[in-house]
């Protein structure tokens, strides 16, 4: 065994115990094109008997935790068709590929190179080379049961080979699409009399212990009928006797018999083998009229032996089954054990070739077939009369009391044996045991007491026996031959009917499939907020109400050359979800605008998996603010920028109209109110302030009051480093960014910078401030401020990143570059000519 | 056990387009659930329906993409045409301006789908003769032209909506056994398996890009 014992264990748990998971490999990447968000896979190597099967299994958890984190996703069979090799990855000495090649198949898992990947690929490749003496079907017929796993199943046309599993969580229509195939058989089965009529096939059944005996012609027993039958099934028990039959299972006899068969039935007909399956000595031939033959599909065997060990083939039973036309048949030939007081054993062989047998390629069991006969030695007895008393009762011709105590018939009245099925009346002398050649019953010591050992019975609708006789004239055997004659109603399809009924059958499904997809509804597709303003949240709630009849799974999605599912000044929660049929969920779009826009527009795509997308558009007005204007705009503006009127806006906006201010009219009421009554407060920069009294500043800046704000001084210097962190460009523009944190170990380049490279207003701005700093700080004694606190926190605001906090090692730098403004003396350089 | 026979061999997909109130979406119904949906209200984003048929012994299921029609959702809905396989272009008989507006609606979906997409005009409401603005010959030759399969048909009757979406897939079935479509080609339309409608190209990276928003590194 392979792997890490545990994950083994864990993934032997998701097998039944005749499933041997060999070897694992926990962490498989597979390769593929669209890519999975999880690609990550286990793979199991799994015996069964002589066969193997790889497994590709997801798992929530990867070391998986328990067996329910496991789910089978395709299962490809080592036979024939099943390839692999290993190819490395140029540039990467880790990792290898584990190619999984089947028929078109090509699954390409990436795997780190280990023991581990090495002992599972050795693993797989040793199974492969392990090769039953032929592929047949059946050695893998213990897949078959995964196909119906979870109902999920889509796609099942190959009976064998790789079964692609849907992911339960994108099935689409769940409920009806993965059991389509069973679906639409059962509605077909409703409605079979709208499509079928009954046509009568008679049937002979023939059955023969021949004691080992070659054959001989068999015309008197096979073609004692007027008629040729439409169907012979013929039963033959005990074909061979020699040790090489029971043994080896060979026999020269299964052909001459089969020959013998072929050369007795009716002359006036034509007959072809739909099948013959022979157990040793068990052996039954099913022939039709060539004429029917195009009608009979789906033909199948199978063989149970229930002798010594319960699997040497002397005794058991043998079957075919098939469809003619609608209606589905199956013949079973059993040789029962043996011995007068062995019922019980008769009985437990008949339970045990009913619960063995199952025709692998379609995994039918006996009794599941429209119509079964049951034919063979079934070796029941005479028990409570003696010899002497039978034979008596026999010459009279008085069957009754004999058949009164025959075993089958006391143990079908007592349920324990073909219970469910028919048997016609009895009215030949028993079968069992002659002299060979005559037909005398036993002579030898033994004596045995004669016995209807030789039966058929039936079971299903519409079968009708016309005859159930002996044939005394076979005498080859210590056994004589048993026929009955039915009359059988067998059900046809009328092709048109069933076309149409199966043409609306599909409508419906397709119909349901329609019905079975999720389905939502929204109460309303705008989200339209009032006007939206800087800093002053608003949110709109919608309600998602799931009116179909599955899990509806939504989520919001990207739309093409977006980079998210929302834009950046919108939040929805949650954004992804779950809704149960009939239940509801409410969505929250929440707005907080902190971009220089006049209105908000998005159109968001709300996904359902495996469904519909729905469209919702997001709207509002924005109200402008002096907050994330440009201080080119603000400098220009001659009044509080909401008493602006269009034009005026305009003209500041496109620098047309004058400076009018050296420093924004907002930065400077802000600045000198702190000036006026904040010098002295601790930790002025430090506390948060309440939202309200932000909007209350906002306002108080936008529309223009001569009225000093009462607000919380602590809230006018938030309002300060918002005002300075939302301009619509940072102080110091961005591409200066880099040479200024490049300059921050000395004074004089950071000065250059500020000097020759900054615009006249941003460079009156960050002057005005440092300024504003330095007086602070000459108050630290009483404001308890420091200068590297300030330059951290000033410098990250006046050199902000495009996307806040993205480059937090540059902070230091851009805190060094501020530094050396707050302690060094500025006044000089506001004087300095500009040089552009 | 027949397992074959019931189930379907390929997926095509389908995007119906045109004009807001053409009726794409009474199509689509009158061909899903064979009914006429009187009252239909604007689409607000993508319907999607489904429906099994038949081409050449070949069971075939279709999934159809419902489009809204209104010109302001018309860069999103853009982009479910990539991966069509078929495309319905619906105008409205009775109303001059849709039709007008065909040559634009075929430019996005010539631009926006692959050379094998199969391109079907239908002229609908063709129940309302009495209002018809919009002749046959004249959309007949547009049609003809610009290479597109083209009939006149009615959602509230169902005259020739069957004909159109099979007649559709006939095509598409066709351009299969010629080899002129690709099956591998990822943009096809067609996929030989069944599998979930949904993931379309819309969401793809979502999640690496709510990361990236939050957490660009510029």
């Amino acid at each position: 065994m392979l792997g890490d014992q545990n994950e083994l264990n864990v993934v032997q748990s998701k097998f039944s115990s005749n499933e041997l998971v060999v070897a694992v490999h926990t962490n498989a990447l597979l390769l593929e094109q669209e890519g999975w968000v999880d690609n990550r896979r286990i793979l199991a190597l799994v015996k069964h008997e002589f066969s193997f099967a790889l497994f590709v299994i997801l798992s929530v958890n990867i070391p998986p935790v328990s067996f329910s984190d496991l789910t089978i996703e395709r299962i490809i069979p080592l036979d024939e068709c099943f390839l692999c090799d290993t190819e490395p990855i140029p540039q990467d000495y880790q990792n290898i590929i584990f190619n999984i090649y089947y028929k078109t198949l090509i699954l390409p898992f990436k795997v780190e190179i280990s023991t581990e990947s090495s002992n599972f690929a050795s693993e797989v490749i040793t199974a492969k080379e392990v090769k039953p003496v032929e592929y047949k079907d059946c050695i893998f017929a213990w897949l078959d049961k995964y196909k119906d796993l979870d109902k999920i199943v889509m796609d099942l046309n190959e009976k064998l080979g790789d079964f692609p599993l849907t992911r339960q969580k994108n099935g689409q229509g769940q409920g009806i699409s993965g059991n389509r195939e069973s679906f639409l058989k059962y509605q077909l089965t409703l409605k079979e009399p709208e499509f079928t009529h009954q046509q009568e096939f008679t049937i002979f059944i023939g059955t023969w212990n021949v004691n080992g005996q070659p054959p001989t012609a068999l015309r008197k027993w096979l073609s004692c009928d007027e008629e040729p039958p439409d169907i012979y099934a013929v039963g033959f028990q005990e074909l061979d006797l020699r040790k090489e039959a029971f043994l080896w299972n060979e026999t020269t006899r299964e052909e001459e018999w089969q020959k013998a068969v072929m050369e007795a039935v009716h002359p006036n007909a034509k007959y072809r083998c739909v099948a013959l399956v022979r157990l040793v000595g068990i052996q039954l031939v099913v022939l039709i009229n060539s004429k029917h033959y195009q009608h009979v599909k789906n033909v199948a065997i199978d063989t149970v032996g229930t002798g010594i060990l319960g699997k040497m083939g002397n005794k058991g039973g043998v079957s075919v089954r098939f469809e003619l036309h609608n209606t589905s048949l199956c013949f079973v030939n059993s040789h029962l054990a043996a011995h007068v007081e062995e019922y019980e054993r008769r009985n437990q062989d008949y339970h045990d070739i009913n619960l063995r047998t199952n025709f692998r390629r379609h995994p039918l069991a006996i009794r599941d077939h429209d119509q079964v006969y049951w034919l063979g030695d079934l070796n029941y007895r005479i028990t409570d009369l003696t010899t002497d008393q039978v034979k008596y009762y026999l010459s009279k011709s008085n069957l009754e009391p004999v058949l009164l105590a025959d075993q089958l018939n006391q143990q079908r009245i007592l349920c324990r044996v073909l219970q469910d099925y028919q048997e016609g009346d009895i009215t030949f002398i028993p079968t069992y045991k002659y002299d060979l050649n005559s037909d005398i019953f036993d002579t030898s010591e033994k004596a045995r007491a004669p016995a209807w050992t030789d039966r058929i019975l039936w079971r299903g609708k519409g079968i009708y026996q016309s005859a159930y006789r002996s044939h005394m004239e076979m005498r080859i055997s210590d056994h004589k031959p048993v026929s009955a004659l039915f009359k059988s109603q067998i059900s046809v399809i009328d092709q048109a009917k069933y076309r149409k009924v199966h043409e609306e059958v599909l409508k419906r499904m397709d119909k349901l499939e329609n019905e079975f997809l999720p389905q939502v509804t929204i109460d309303s597709t705008e989200v339209t907020f009032e006007l939206v303003k800087f800093r002053e949240a608003q949110y709109k709630d919608i309600i998602i109400a799931n009116t179909g009849q599955v899990l509806a799974e939504f989520e919001f999605i990207r739309k093409p050359n977006d980079t998210s599912y929302c834009k950046e000044w919108l939040r929805i929660t949650p954004y992804i979800g779950c809704i149960k049929p009939g239940e509801k969920c409410d969505i929250r779009f929440e707005v907080n605008l902190e971009q220089p826009l006049e209105e908000l527009y998005d159109i968001l795509v709300l996904h359902l998996s495996g469904g519909k997308d729905m469209f919702i558009t997001v709207s509002g007005k924005c109200q402008r603010s002096c907050f994330t204007t440009s201080i080119s705009t603000l400098c220009r503006a001659p009044i509080p920028l909401l008493n602006l009127n269009p034009d005026q806006l305009q003209h500041a906006e496109t620098q047309q109209s004058p400076v009018l201010y050296s420093v924004p009219r907002e930065l400077w009421l802000l600045v000198d109110h702190l000036y006026r009554y904040g010098l002295k407060t601790k930790e002025l920069f430090e506390l948060n302030a309440l939202n309200e009294d932000i909007v209350r500043i906002r306002d108080w800046l936008d529309w223009g009051s001569l009225d000093p704000i009462s607000v919380p001084i602590h809230a006018v210097a938030e309002a300060l480093l918002l005002f300075l962190s939302y301009t619509k460009d940072p102080i110091i523009p961005y591409h200066l960014h880099d040479a200024c944190i490049a300059a921050s170990s000395n004074y004089q380049s950071c000065k250059q910078i500020i000097v020759q490279k900054l615009p006249d207003l941003e460079r009156n701005v960050f002057l005005y401030l440092c300024m504003f700093l330095q007086e602070l700080l000459k108050h630290s004694n009483e404001n308890g401020s420091d200068v590297k606190t300030l330059a951290t926190l000033f410098g990250d605001i006046l050199l902000r990143d495009p996307v806040r906090n993205s480059r937090p090692q540059a902070n230091r730098g851009k805190a060094s570059f501020l530094y050396h403004f707050l302690v060094n003396d500025q006044s000089c350089l506001l004087i300095v000519p500009n040089n552009k | 056990m027949s397992t074959g026979q019931y189930n379907y061999s390929y997926i095509f997909k389908y995007i119906i387009i045109g004009d807001m109130g053409v009726g794409k979406s009474c199509l689509l119904h009158q061909f899903t659930e064979k009914k006429f949906m009187a009252d239909c209200p604007h689409t607000i984003g993508v319907e999607f329906g489904t429906r099994i048929i038949e081409v050449a012994g070949q069971k075939i299921k279709l999934q159809i993409w419902d489009t809204a029609g209104q010109e302001r959702f018309r860069a999103v809905t853009r982009s479910y045409y990539r991966g069509a396989a078929g495309a319905l272009m619906v105008y409205d008989i009775t109303r001059r301006s849709t039709y007008n507006h065909l040559s634009s609606w075929l430019t996005d979906t010539r631009t926006l789908t692959n050379p094998s997409t199969v391109i079907f005009l239908i002229g609908n409401k063709c129940d309302l003769e009495a209002q018809r603005d919009v002749t046959y010959e004249e959309a007949k030759q547009f049609a003809d032209e610009n290479g597109l399969m083209f009939v006149e048909a009615s959602a509230k009757t169902g005259q020739n909506v069957e004909e159109a979406f099979l007649e559709t897939a006939r095509k598409i079935y066709q351009s299969i056994q010629d080899g002129r479509l690709d099956l591998n080609a990822a943009e096809s339309g067609v996929q030989h398996k069944p599998s979930q409608p949904g993931r379309n190209t819309l969401n793809n990276d979502q999640q690496q890009n709510r990361y990236n928003k939050d957490n660009c590194a510029c």
